[in-house]
């Protein structure tokens, strides 16, 4: 027994050695699989460089980065001339945007053949075995920004808790790496990703302002690590193209969380559950018949779990219909009206998104328009086969239409007292406005909030 | 000064007013000051909607003489931001006060560059005089959360002066140098230098009448909101000062019903012409709709495209968008009566139910989770239509304090939470 735990004692302390001796040695190993990726978001006036922090997945030069790297709104065909660099170099190499994975929420890049060599993917390292432990220590990568090099520096911290929000995640004491980037326990295994930061609470004190609390959020470093648990199974999701579908669809936008209280109120203390509202009419949710008020309890004879926060319990339910495809039938365990029931919903194909809209600026108007869509149907309240018209997308600052009051997400109705049931109509329209030099002005009936205005633009 | 503007003086009274406010979960009583004026010798006072409201639960008027009298409200007009008040007059008598009759003059006649004086309580100064001229004599503008949330302005035009109003002011007269009240200061632009706004005589006359006679103003509704055909005659192609342009119909009101739609051009009214150029003939365009009795019947002419349409519709009643208000102290929980045009400007897919406009930190329905937005409209089974229901849930409540499972929506969507003894 003694000799036991002393062969104990000294391998640990020869493994600690050994770590303490090589972590500069690892950093320096693990900054190949390390980048940062720099793109312009192209609009319509504007050209917004934006640099981010990824991680190599594969041998191919494939590089995840967080889905907050890129606004959900930004269609593919705005983001421009990419560059992957290497940390600590001068030297960008070409990179082309493979799409944003619904499930995960990463965007996929893929590097240029030259440039892979010199990467090893994270999958080469071994990852950890267990979850890490309360105040495991783990350390990861920064990258200083461009004018810097993108110069890699050693952040460590230790496991404050381990969460499932709903994937499992670890809170670090301190920011442990960039977001984005990899972290590993002190032999160098693979423990996770850190993940855009979460924002800290903080009172703010100078000469106009006495203690007023705000939300500080550090884009630079994070202390927050999904595990490789959550990684390594979903490395295959590379999009098979740019919109990232297929993306599966259930369609009712407005999930609650059954609050614990009230589950207590109606017998189902200890359970979890989701209460559904917002139907989106013809979805796959509509179409199973669920109604609102419906609470479901369980999917495919799983009850939800019980997370913390309680809103976890919506995201958990969000992504088991983006982890199936469209077409899988999911059984839900619901109660209505307290009674229990199973509903079967085929999940169907995510509608058009913001971000695949068809959409044309028109540069003499200063104004882009693009096609109305089913989610703006649900946030303008219309009634299915009521006419949308076209949603305004951009209005340059200090044009004709500016000045006449029209603004982002205005939905145009009606073009010089024509009513506007398709986007093809409304191009027309407003090329044959955009391309006649001697028109003096013309009329829109727009449509906000619920309200109409008919506004009156002159052009020269 | 001549004789007249000395009586004036003498009619000009303070008002304090405590009233009740349903803010946060709580009733709590705040004041206020104001001004007004007396217009009848058995005690009538003009001041403002936004200083004597229906939530008043004292008013004591300050004559001229320094003397303190209660009073009593007799109606509020939250349109035209006038109310009427009632003083004491069993208290007067008894104490042997006097004061003097202000007189109206003709706010039509008034011009710009005219001098006016006006009269108040600037900030609990009384009696302060301060001088200016009419700035513009016909000045629209509206708001609509303007008096107390409530929407104002819509059917009348303003006077405009440059003689310094501020907080307190309301509701004191806008005088000439005769001594006549011309108009019933109500408000200025804040942070700007002497933009004041008064409501004109003539307005003042017919509404305080009204108050008078029925305690509030009846008005027809049809609807739609108007906007100035200004310039865009050619486009539509009509003659100049030949109709109005319609900017907006509310869903499911009359106008819609009959089939107006946002962009007609209104010809005519009852076989009347309309004529809605310029901004400034917007307003009495709608006074003469909502002067008409409610349920008559009206007949647009209505030119749409190359077309012209006839459209028959019946008025409504003109409701506000605030509801009533209430607060269940235990429950720390302030509401609202959600309303037709509450439920319209927010897209609501019900007229029904009641607003949370307010809780109380640490309160069972704070610590349920209720914030200000959320419409309320289950308590347990009980479906909550009306402020009453919940009244009467509540006053079982407190008979009996048991769990209450609430339901509630905020954007459509539905949460339920408890309220906890």
């Amino acid at each position: 027994m003694k000799t036991v735990l002393r062969l104990c004692l000294l391998g640990l302390t020869a493994a600690v050695s050994l770590t303490a001796a090589t972590l500069s040695e690892l950093f320096n190993d693990r900054l190949k699989s390390v980048v940062a990726v720099e793109f312009f978001v192209q609009s319509e006036t504007e050209r917004q460089p934006v640099t981010v922090l990824g991680t190599v997945i594969d041998a191919q030069g494939t590089i995840i980065v967080p889905a907050a790297a890129i606004l959900p709104n930004v269609a593919p065909d705005q983001l421009k001339d990419f560059r992957v660099y290497r940390p600590g170099s001068t030297e960008g190499s070409n990179a082309v945007y493979l799409g944003q994975d619904a499930f995960t929420g990463w965007h996929f890049f893929r590097v240029e053949e030259k440039l892979r060599a010199e990467l090893v993917p994270i999958t080469q390292y071994a990852p950890i075995t267990a979850e890490p432990a309360l105040s495991d220590e783990l350390w990861g990568i920064g990258l200083r920004n461009k004018d810097e090099d993108f110069l890699p520096y050693f952040l460590s911290a230790r496991v404050a808790t381990v969460m499932k929000l709903p994937q499992k995640t670890a809170i670090l004491g301190n920011e442990v790496a960039g977001p984005g980037l990899p972290v590993f326990d002190l032999s160098g295994r693979f423990a996770g990703l850190a993940q855009t930061s979460f924002g800290q609470n903080f009172l703010l004190f100078s000469h106009n302002q006495h203690g007023n609390p705000i939300l500080l959020v550090n884009v630079e470093e994070s202390s927050v690590v999904l595990l490789t648990d959550e990684i390594l199974p979903h490395l295959g999701r590379v999009p098979n193209s740019v919109t990232g579908r297929p993306i599966s669809w259930f369609g009712a936008y407005g999930l609650q969380p059954l609050d614990p209280e009230v589950a207590k109120l109606i017998k189902l203390e200890n359970k979890s559950g989701v209460v559904i509202s917002d139907i989106a009419d013809g979805s796959p949710a509509a179409q199973a018949g669920l109604q609102e008020r419906d609470i479901v309890l369980a999917i495919d004879g799983q009850p939800l779990p019980r997370l913390k926060p309680d809103r976890v319990v919506v995201g958990y339910f969000g992504q088991e219909v983006l982890r199936r495809t469209p077409g899988d039938v999911m059984t839900l365990s619901i109660l209505r009206n307290g009674e229990r029931q199973d509903v079967k919903v085929k999940l169907g194909d995510e509608p058009k998104l913001v971000r695949e809209a068809d959409r044309h600026y028109f540069e003499r108007l200063g104004l882009t328009v693009r096609e109305f869509l089913s989610s703006d149907g649900m946030m303008h309240r219309t009634k299915p086969g009521e006419k949308g018209g076209v949603v305004v997308n951009f209005v340059k600052p200090g044009s004709q239409l500016a000045t006449a009051g029209l603004r982002p997400d205005d939905l145009v109705r009606e073009i010089d007292g024509d009513e506007i049931a398709t986007y093809a109509q409304a191009l027309t329209k407003l090329q044959a406005i955009e391309a006649d030099k001697n028109r003096p002005e013309f009329v829109l009936l727009v449509s906000r909030g619920g309200e109409t205005s008919v506004l009156r633009i002159k052009l020269n | 000064m001549n004789r007249g503007f000395n009586r004036v003086l003498e009619a000009v009274v303070r008002i304090d007013v405590s009233e009740i406010e349903f803010e946060a979960g709580t009733k709590r009583l705040t004041g206020g000051t104001g001004s007004g004026v007396i217009i009848s010798g058995d005690g009538l006072i003009v001041t403002n909607a936004h200083v004597a409201s229906p939530e008043a639960v004292s008013i004591t008027v300050t004559l001229a003489s320094l003397e303190k009298v209660e009073a009593k409200l007799v109606g509020w007009d939250h349109w035209t931001d006038l109310a009427v008040i009632r003083l004491n007059m069993t208290e007067v008598n008894r104490r042997k006060l006097t004061f003097t009759v202000a007189e109206f003059g003709d706010s039509a006649a008034l011009y710009p560059g005219q001098t006016v004086y006006a009269v108040g309580t600037p900030y609990g100064l009384e009696r302060t005089v301060t001088r200016g001229i009419i700035s513009n004599a016909n000045r629209p503008f509206r708001d609509n959360q303007g008096v107390r949330g409530y929407e104002t302005g819509l059917f009348n035009n303003w006077l405009q002066t440059d003689a310094a109003i501020n907080p307190g002011n309301s509701g004191g007269p806008l005088v000439t140098e005769d001594g006549k009240v011309v108009g019933i200061n109500a408000r200025g632009y804040i942070g700007a230098d002497n933009l004041g706004f008064a409501i004109p005589s003539s307005v003042v006359r017919t509404v305080s009448a009204g108050l008078v006679r029925e305690g509030a103003i009846t008005r027809s509704y049809l609807g739609f909101a108007l906007k100035e055909l200004q310039d865009l005659e050619n486009f539509y192609t009509l003659a100049a000062n030949n109709g109005v342009l319609v900017n907006d119909v509310d869903p499911g009101s009359p106008a819609a019903r009959a089939g107006l739609r946002a962009s007609d051009v209104v010809l005519t009214m009852n076989g009347r012409r309309l004529d809605g150029r310029f901004p400034e003939q917007l307003a009495p365009i709608q006074a003469t709709i909502a002067g008409l009795p409610v349920g008559t019947k009206v007949v647009l002419e209505v030119k749409r495209g190359g077309q012209t349409v006839a459209l028959t519709m019946l008025t409504e009643k003109l409701e506000s968008r605030v509801g009533a208000e209430w607060a269940f102290e235990k429950w720390g929980l302030s509401v609202r009566q959600v309303t037709r045009a509450f439920a319209r400007s927010n897209q609501l897919t019900s007229e029904t139910g009641v607003v949370v406009i307010g809780v109380q930190p640490g309160y069972p329905a704070d610590v349920a989770g209720l914030a200000r937005g959320d419409i309320i409209t289950k308590v347990g089974s009980a479906p909550i239509l009306e402020l009453e229901k919940l009244k009467q849930l509540y006053a079982a409540y407190e008979a009996k304090p048991e769990p209450q499972l609430i339901e509630a929506q905020r954007n459509r969507r539905i949460s339920l939470y408890v309220i906890k003894p």
